[in-house]
């Protein structure tokens, strides 16, 4: 052969072993996340199914699993997830009721409804694709370059943290975590400084959020709405928490309920937004207390469940 | 335009094999344009600053050339360097001194009613006016002979691949390289290829995904424990490092496509011993520059010590200056300089101690990169920080350990993947070092496939792709 002829085999050799490389790449990591214990691998494995359904963004993840299944003797799965904005909640929401039976109650923290939340985060979902039609649409609709680029090159789908944390709970449970720290001296202090607290929040939102009420209420489910606790120095900072709860029950009809400035001292806080693992287990027992977590195990319906 | 954007992917599909296509004059032409245009992109005003001190430097160096008398040759040389030095302290110092002595009358009592410009800072500024300068110097020295040809002259200044973060190349390296047209040369192409990937993936992969936890630190230092600042601290010197380095990169290895040989701007400069070691490894082409250009004519090493230490810290200030209008990289210059002075002070010490502890010599090796590791890190603190009130922060929760736990650690997740790139980019730089992996890999065709395909996938895998600006642009 001669020199150009070698080139341009030396050129297709490159091209295809890139091209094989991505593709077996692509089709090992999606095995890793199909087979992980990851909440969202759980969900499209169908193998999600639960007796009480959390949603929210880190705020969201203080509902402390073990915790409330010890207290209630219930079945739980928690898709919150850090900065999750609504609109990708919504998707996974009804992808859960598509795979999974509909669970007994869902219960929702509403500080998701803001603009501040990581809309971008939707496209670290990009690795649960092969799994979801709706999701691929919604990427496609929504993140076109991050979904056109996952098909593209099928490393690149699975280029984001979403699936670093499903790697990471390939082999073990994903529910066992919270923040295990106390907020620190500095940190009380500077709240003093923070400017006023607003959420921003749009139409949309609403709307999304409606749509998961509907879609949950028609199977059977009681959706309740809820705002978990800020550190109290903090959640006096919040201007307009009043006109969005008032915004979230006109547009969905549901009672929102405000545990904001329910839990009082320190060493319950991880930081300004955040329990701990002490402060999401007083906040439990007052869910418990309110009945807004069933404590009677015999009320729940775990067996006979898609899981 | 960025490298790390489409509009440039577009730009080089269309441009290498336009470039190849041509020849002589032709060619030239396609440079200077392209040139133009790779610049204009960003904003197209300021390329009648490039313009106007290509046209003043190709005079200059013509007339200088031509006239014996040294007081004329002299006012020719003042005249470039007023027009270089007036763009570059208009365009990027004007607000800053003005800001400046409002500030310091301020402190005095007084209220003067002053206000600045708001200038915007002509992107790569910095690099092509010291570019431009060193071609008038070098002729004013006779060391050079100046270019006959305006379009070849206009393209040495304004070269796409270097022209906006450098590395700042000599026109007695560069002109010359200009004589003949280069042809295609897949050697070239591949060894070219793979630098430009081995930067990308620096810039992409490693510097973007450090940049959010070291953002987010330095953004609001007291809003986290001080774990999170060794953390950001460390990730900084690898993010400044992965983001200027990959850029030089990217650029030498384009050139090197194209034909032309630039000298190399960074070798693995946190593996250095000493300072004086540490600044003939990064950033190269400045400190050389630096080195040539100020260090030398004001006397060097040549006239005692005290005179040698005055240079020293001279030189480092208007390093420090170089980078940024703001007295952060002031100080940072500032510090460089004493850890210069301070080593010359203290080395005999230092190996008296080595000696008498009777320190095997990898131990010596070993704690000297360390201590210039760290001592360079405090010094990235000013670098890093807006102003002196962050950089305070900053080392003063260090210093506290307050939250210094693996709990108070945030976004785990993301500094997981920053320690993973960067074990990876110590292990490419060490068995580099000892391997000559350049050599050795890529003289292999299968090797150089395999690398190529192997940086390709980490780019897909590790990479971020927001088009994040280059550090070095805003200096």
């Amino acid at each position: 052969m001669n020199s150009g002829g070698k080139k341009i085999g030396w050129i297709i050799a490159f091209l295809l072993v890139t091209f094989a490389g991505d593709r077996g790449g692509g089709a090992l990591l999606n095995r890793i996340v199909s087979e992980s214990q990851f909440r969202f691998s759980r969900l499209y494995r169908s193998e999600a199914g639960c007796d009480l359904l959390f949603m929210g963004n880190s705020r969201g993840l203080i509902f402390y699993q073990p915790y409330i299944e010890e207290k209630t003797g219930l079945e739980t799965c928690n898709l919150s997830y850090n900065a999750m904005p609504m609109s990708l909640a919504r998707v996974l929401l009804e992808d859960y009721l598509d795979k999974n039976d509909a669970p007994r109650k869902l219960i929702i923290d509403i500080s998701m409804l803001d603009t501040r939340m990581d809309e971008h985060l939707s496209t670290g979902f990009n690795c649960y694709t092969p799994f979801s039609a709706r999701l691929r649409n919604f990427l496609r609709e929504r993140f076109p370059k991050a979904y056109y680029g996952g098909r593209v090159a099928h490393l690149y789908r699975y280029n984001n943290e979403v699936f670093q944390r499903a790697l990471f709970y390939w082999k073990k449970s994903d529910k066992d975590w919270l923040l295990d720290r106390v907020i620190t001296p500095t940190l009380q202090e500077k709240v003093k400084a923070e400017e006023p607290f607003l959420f921003h929040f749009t139409p949309q939102m609403l709307a999304d959020l409606k749509a998961v009420k509907d879609a949950f209420t028609r199977k059977g489910v009681e959706v309740v709405l809820v705002v978990n606790p800020y550190y109290p120095p903090f959640a006096k900072k919040i201007a307009n928490l009043h006109e969005l709860i008032d915004a979230i029950q006109s547009a969905t009809g549901l009672t929102v309920h405000n545990y904001a400035d329910s839990i009082a001292g320190v060493e319950g806080f991880g930081d300004y937004q955040h329990l701990n693992k002490t402060g999401s287990r007083q906040y439990l027992d007052l869910l418990i207390r309110d009945g807004i977590l069933p404590v009677d195990a015999s009320i729940g319906f775990t067996e006979g469940k898609g899981h | 335009m960025i490298f790390n954007s489409l509009p440039f992917l577009v730009f080089v599909a269309i441009f290498i094999p336009l470039y190849f296509a041509l020849k002589g004059r032709a060619r030239l032409l396609l440079a200077l344009v392209g040139s133009y245009l790779f610049y204009g992109w960003w904003d197209w005003r300021f390329l009648s600053l490039i313009a106007l001190s290509t046209l003043v430097d190709y005079w200059v160096g013509a007339a200088i050339h031509k006239i014996g008398d040294e007081k004329k040759r002299k006012r020719l040389l003042l005249l470039s360097m007023l027009v270089n030095l007036g763009f570059l302290g208009f365009f990027k110092y004007f607000d800053f001194f003005i800001s400046s002595f409002v500030e310091l009358l301020q402190s005095l009592g007084l209220q003067p009613s002053v206000s600045t410009l708001g200038i915007i800072l002509p992107v790569g500024i910095s690099f092509y006016t010291f570019q431009s300068m060193s071609y008038t110097i070098d002729i004013y020295r006779r060391k050079l002979e100046p270019e006959q040809d305006l379009v070849k002259f206009a393209t040495f200044v304004a070269f796409w691949p270097q022209l906006v973060a450098g590395p700042i190349v000599r026109a007695s390296d560069f002109l010359p390289q200009f004589r003949s047209d280069h042809p295609f040369e897949w050697d070239r192409f591949t060894k070219g290829t793979a630098q430009v990937l081995w930067g990308f993936f620096k810039k992409v992969a490693i510097a973007d995904s450090l940049a959010p936890i070291v953002d987010q630190c330095f953004a609001d230092p007291m809003a986290f424990g001080s774990v999170n600042l060794y953390i950001a601290v460390i990730f900084y010197s690898f993010q400044i490092y992965c983001d200027f380095s990959g850029y030089s990169d990217i650029a030498i290895g384009f050139a090197r496509i194209l034909g032309f040989d630039f000298p190399a701007n960074f070798r693995t400069p946190y593996f250095s011993k000493n300072f004086s070691e540490f600044w003939t490894r990064w950033h190269i082409s400045l400190s050389s520059w630096l080195r040539d250009y100020l260090y030398i004519p004001l006397g060097g090493n040549r006239q005692g010590t005290a005179r040698t230490y005055r240079n020293l810290m001279l030189t480092m200030l208007l390093g420090g200056l170089w980078h940024g209008a703001n007295w952060t990289f002031v100080f940072w210059g500032w510090l460089h300089g004493m850890y210069l002075v301070v080593q010359r002070l203290f080395s005999g010490l230092w190996a008296n101690a080595m000696r008498l502890a009777r320190a095997p010599g990898w131990l010596n090796t070993a704690l000297s990169i360390l201590l210039v590791y760290l001592f360079t890190n405090l010094a990235w603190v000013f670098f890093r920080s807006p102003d002196f009130a962050t950089a305070a922060s900053v080392l003063q929760s260090m210093a506290s350990l307050e939250g210094f736990s693996v709990a108070q650690i945030m976004n785990k997740f993301l500094v997981a993947k920053g320690i993973v790139l960067i074990a990876f980019l110590l292990l490419v730089e060490i068995s580099d070092l000892r391997l000559n992996y350049g050599q050795l890999v890529l003289r292999q065709p299968v090797f150089r496939l395999a690398s190529f395909a192997i940086l390709l996938w980490m780019i897909a895998f590790f990479g971020t792709f927001n088009s994040n600006a280059f550090i070095y642009f805003q200096f």
